[in-house]
């Protein structure tokens, strides 16, 4: 007779507990309206029982007969399906299920078994031998079923949504931005909306119906103690499904050595794709595969957060070493707005890839973005004092042909033209700089136009860069000898400013005020060149003698070619000078026009007796006509013109 | 001079250092071996004292335009070059402890199968499907794109394999964070090319310091990857081209003589990390894997106690992956960080010591 211990009741009296125990499980297996949890706690306990009773009536090896029984019974339904080809779960609900209940028998026989401590029964050894070698062929079907399971509905899943960086804007501001005109600059840096509106979106990485299934296997081999060959599955599959969709952001895993080498071009489209992938990864796949996680195996303890961390860990790391890369290397100015982009989207997501990473294993991950948001904050203040330096430090060694509105201007005003996008960012970095700069402002911002835009640190900083472009431009005006051209040149430059900041966003920040003493900072130019160019002329028509009778015929004919003479030789230089703008060039054009060709006209008319003579090179007309040749920036000779002026 | 005497003093004191520290690398106490998860903590330990020392005897209180000066205005690039080549290194060999930790991993599931009493058919078989993952895991080619897809593995047969076992491929792909054509044997090899040793009067001066941070990152870099799985090992070099007469020297070249030694023997038996506790885990793996093939139920007295046994030592080491391998990742990440602040300080002092841009 086999000695029962422990959970055995060895005495009468005890067996007439269980049966009681017994009879009372039955009783209540009846009742209607039982809960599946609860009825499936009647099930084990009515086993249980059955096991206890039955090893109690029997006498040595007969009382393991119900419970081998069974194991026959529920190895049959798990080693038909070996030699199938097909899957159980693509089978059916009902043949998923039917598995699952025979593997949950399995635990119970296995559970039953080791609970009778009976070391030295030989069949009970073979029972349970049979038993644990039939959980490890189900664990391992279940794992196999997981992975098919994970993988067929993946690939199903991928959200239509996948989106092309080429939306983003993209275009590298360098020195070929400069030749394009106002309008397709603008719309060619015209930022892509619908960027900026991505913030989380979650996604169904796995359809919703399949989330039960998984849960079902997941919590039979938990149960099993096989929850780390389920996890060893779950991330196989999820990890390499995230690195695909990072692959398919075409980010090119570069070294750090390489980037620092890079040039511009491309290390501008690598930065814009890191943006783009940032918030994509981390603002939709990973909330996605965190929820994910959640929901499969929230059950089971801190497993999910670490099967999260498996997952993301490979991905989010090649995203961080990116971005140290970029807030290692030198800042050179043109960088300045591609680092803005990485600083505010890294601002954007640091909250959500705190929520991610909220458990101690991923602390490293969180500390590690924060430091790298301080990098690219300091990044950008680099960038940005570059772009200051640069500005004041641009030397030219010859005078720019024409006069006209210099490169450095366009860059400089068309640049920074696209920093009030980057306003609330740009105020919060350059906050601690601005004291020193507030004094190096010479225009103070104060009375009723002042504003908030114009007193705010980046107004400040941007009146610092006009003020440095300012000075430059009065350097680079005295290498033109001709103190004419020398007006012409900051006219045209002064000019340029005002209309750029009138004309974009960065009006509210330089305020009316600004653009007021500015615009009568470019007229005083424009109203030095005539004096500068046209008093000497038109003196030579004066009266000297007014009051008396007209001129004698030498006299006359001495004026006329000395008018004659200065005329030409301003038009021969004055034609290749430039006025771009024409409302500008139309202007000077009346105004000068009203100077001489008055002053002119007044002399002829004067002199009426000497009009038909030869002298006169030129009419009245001939000269309205001639003045509209000036500043068109192509060099003329008289000849030509006369050519022209006679056909 | 007050100064250059100082200064040729703390060279000394700093090469007296490196010596002893590197003398204590070389004799580990038992439990310590060589390249094993707690000396590789020792060697990056060694690392940051080391260069911590050499910026204070470079930097500190230095004029900046001294090392502007020729042949400072070479050797100082050269130096921060090196460094961004070994920053590279270090982000390889933290995503290549990852696979080590997948190996821990992998072999949690191998003790949870065979700690059983009595061990059966189905703990058998469940410890050799995944010791299989295990070895595969350990010997993976790390040859670039070599990436064992999940998807790819089993399921090219349709659905079940003709035989399961074999199915236990390796489930995790392994991807790895750098370019595709990155190696880090050429990185290392990179790392070497120009090293040559300071003669004559530059021996005693300046220049001796950075030739000696330089073969200690140099070093440092070259054991982490001998250690540690990552993209391309093949073609490691195996010797350093650092002359036997330099005193603070010794250690250090003793040390890369004998684990250049593992190396080449290690080397044509295909590769997976120097790293101790991997090695010993290949051993065990393997003696296990021959036990769970050749086993039935109930098995021989004699090998289940040895396979206890072993189970026991993979538990050991097991922990001490455990401990050690996650503060490993935090440890290069330190060492990264701190090589990153160098660079930039040499980059200011250059810049500072250079002439004035008009």
């Amino acid at each position: 007779m086999d000695e029962c211990q422990s959970a055995i009741p060895a005495h009468d009296g005890d067996l007439h507990v269980v049966a009681a125990a017994h009879h009372i499980v039955k009783a209540l297996g009846t009742t209607k309206n039982l809960s599946d949890d609860l009825r499936k706690i009647l099930i084990d306990l009515d086993a249980h029982l059955s096991l206890i009773t039955s090893n109690i009536d029997s006498k040595g090896g007969k009382g393991f007969v119900e419970v081998e029984e069974r194991l026959k019974r529920v190895e049959r339904k798990i080693v038909i399906w070996e030699s199938d080809r097909i899957m159980i779960w693509d089978s059916g609900p009902k043949e998923a299920s039917d598995y699952l209940e025979a593997v949950d028998e399995v635990q119970t026989l296995i559970d039953s078994l080791r609970g009778l401590s009976m070391n030295e029964n030989q069949k009970q050894k073979e029972l349970l031998h049979r038993a644990s070698s039939l959980l490890q062929m189900a664990m391992s079907r279940l794992e196999e079923e997981l992975i098919h399971m994970l993988v067929k509905h993946k690939q199903q899943s991928e959200p239509t949504y996948i989106p092309s960086p080429s939306s983003q804007r993209n275009v590298v501001y360098n020195e070929s931005v400069v030749s394009l005109d106002n309008e397709s600059v603008k719309e060619a840096l015209s930022k892509n909306s619908c960027t900026d509106e991505c913030g989380e979106y979650i996604v169904d990485l796995v359809p919703e119906h399949v989330i039960p299934d998984i849960k079902s296997i997941a919590k039979v081999m938990f149960a099993s103690d096989y929850g780390q060959e389920f996890c060893e599955a779950f991330i196989g599959v999820r990890k390499e499904a995230l690195e695909q969709h990072f692959d398919i952001l075409e980010n090119g895993k570069l070294s750090i050595e390489d980037l620092l080498k890079m040039e511009w071009c491309s290390l501008s489209t690598e930065m814009n794709k890191w943006t783009w992938s940032m918030k994509i990864i981390v603002g939709v796949y990973l909330m996605s595969e965190k929820r994910l996680c959640d929901q499969v195996l929230g059950k089971f303890g801190s497993v999910n957060s670490f099967c999260f961390l498996e997952i993301a860990k490979t991905t989010i790391l090649c995203l961080l070493n990116f971005g140290e890369a970029i807030a290692m290397g030198p800042q050179e100015p043109e960088k300045l707005l591609r680092l803005l982009d990485m600083y505010e989207t890294l601002a954007d997501l640091v909250i959500d890839i705190d929520a991610l990473f909220s458990e101690d294993g991923g602390s490293f991950v969180r500390l590690e973005f924060h430091k790298l948001l301080e990098g690219l904050a300091d990044s950008v203040k680099a960038a940005f004092n570059a772009f200051g330096v640069a500005v004041s430090s641009n030397g030219s060694l010859y005078p720019f042909p024409g006069g006209g509105v210099h490169p450095l201007s366009k860059y400089v005003m068309n640049y920074i033209s696209m920093f009030p996008e980057y306003c609330s960012t740009l105020n919060l970095l350059l906050e601690d700089q601005h004291s020193d700069v507030a004094s190096l402002v010479s225009e103070p911002q104060c009375g009723p136009t002042a504003s908030l835009s114009t007193s705010c640190p980046m107004a400040c900083h941007l009146r610092s860069i006009t003020s440095s472009l300012e000075s430059n431009l009065h350097k680079k005006s005295k290498l033109h000898k001709d103190e004419a051209l020398q007006h012409i040149f900051l006219m045209n430059n002064l000019h340029y400013m005002v209309q750029k900041v009138k004309g974009s966003e960065l009006r509210p920040f330089f305020g009316d005020e600004w653009i007021r003493k500015h615009n009568a900072k470019f007229q005083q130019h424009e109203m030095n060149y005539e004096r500068v160019t046209w008093s000497s002329v038109v003196l030579l028509l004066k009266d000297d003698n007014p009051g008396s009778s007209s001129l004698s015929k030498s006299a006359f004919k001495e004026k006329c070619k000395g008018f004659s003479v200065a005329f030409e030789e301003v038009y021969k230089n004055q034609t290749s000078w430039c006025i771009p703008d024409p409302q500008l060039r139309e202007d000077l054009r009346i105004s000068t026009s009203l100077k001489v060709v008055h002053a002119y006209r007044t002399f002829l008319g004067r002199n009426p007796a000497h009009v038909d003579d030869k002298c006169i090179k030129h009419t009245v007309e001939d000269v309205e006509k001639l003045l509209l040749d000036l500043f068109e920036g192509s060099p003329r000779s008289l000849r030509n013109s006369r050519r022209m002026m006679k056909t | 001079m007050d100064t250059q005497e100082q200064e040729l003093e703390d060279i000394e004191l700093f090469q007296k250092h490196v010596s002893d520290r590197f003398t204590e690398l070389s004799s580990p106490p038992e439990d310590d071996a060589l390249l094993s998860v707690s000396w590789l903590h020792r060697l990056l330990d060694v690392f940051l004292c080391c260069e911590a020392e050499f910026e204070a005897i470079l930097i500190m209180d230095r004029d900046p335009s001294q090392l502007s000066k020729p042949p400072f205005d070479r050797l100082i690039p050269e130096f921060i070059e090196r460094a961004v080549k070994a920053l590279d290194i270090c982000n390889a060999v933290a995503n290549g402890v990852d696979s080590v930790r997948h190996c821990q991993k992998l072999s949690e599931i191998v003790i949870s199968a065979l700690d059983q009493n009595p061990l059966g058919d189905g703990h058998a078989k469940r410890a050799k499907k995944a010791l299989l993952m295990l070895l595969s895991a350990m010997n993976l080619d790390d040859k670039e794109g070599t990436h064992v897809k999940a998807t790819e593995r089993s399921w090219s047969f349709g659905r079940r394999g003709v035989n399961k076992e074999q199915i236990a491929g390796h489930f995790r792909s392994l991807s790895w964070q750098v370019a595709k054509n990155w190696s880090s044997a050429k990185q290392i090899q990179s790392m070497m090319y120009n090293l040559v040793a300071p003669r004559g009067a530059e021996a005693s001066g300046l220049p001796s310091p950075i030739y000696t941070m330089n073969v200690i990152m140099i070093f440092v870099m070259w054991a982490l990857v001998a250690a540690i799985p990552c993209q391309e090992r093949n073609g490691l070099p195996t010797h350093f081209p650092v002359p036997k007469q330099l005193n603070w020297a010794h250690s250090l070249i003793g040390l890369q003589e004998k684990i250049a030694d593992e190396w080449k023997k290690k080397e044509k038996k295909g590769m997976s990390g120097l790293l101790d506790e991997l090695q010993k885990m290949e051993k065990l793996a393997q003696s296990l894997i021959d036990f769970t093939d050749s086993f039935h139920f109930p098995g021989d007295a004699e090998k289940v106690k040895e396979a206890a046994a072993n189970v026991s030592e993979l538990k050991e080491i097991f922990g001490r992956m455990d401990q050690g391998l996650t503060p490993l990742q935090m440890h290069i990440r330190e060492v990264f960080h701190r090589i990153v602040r160098s660079r930039t300080e040499f980059l200011d002092v250059l810049e500072k010591g250079s002439a004035p841009v008009v």
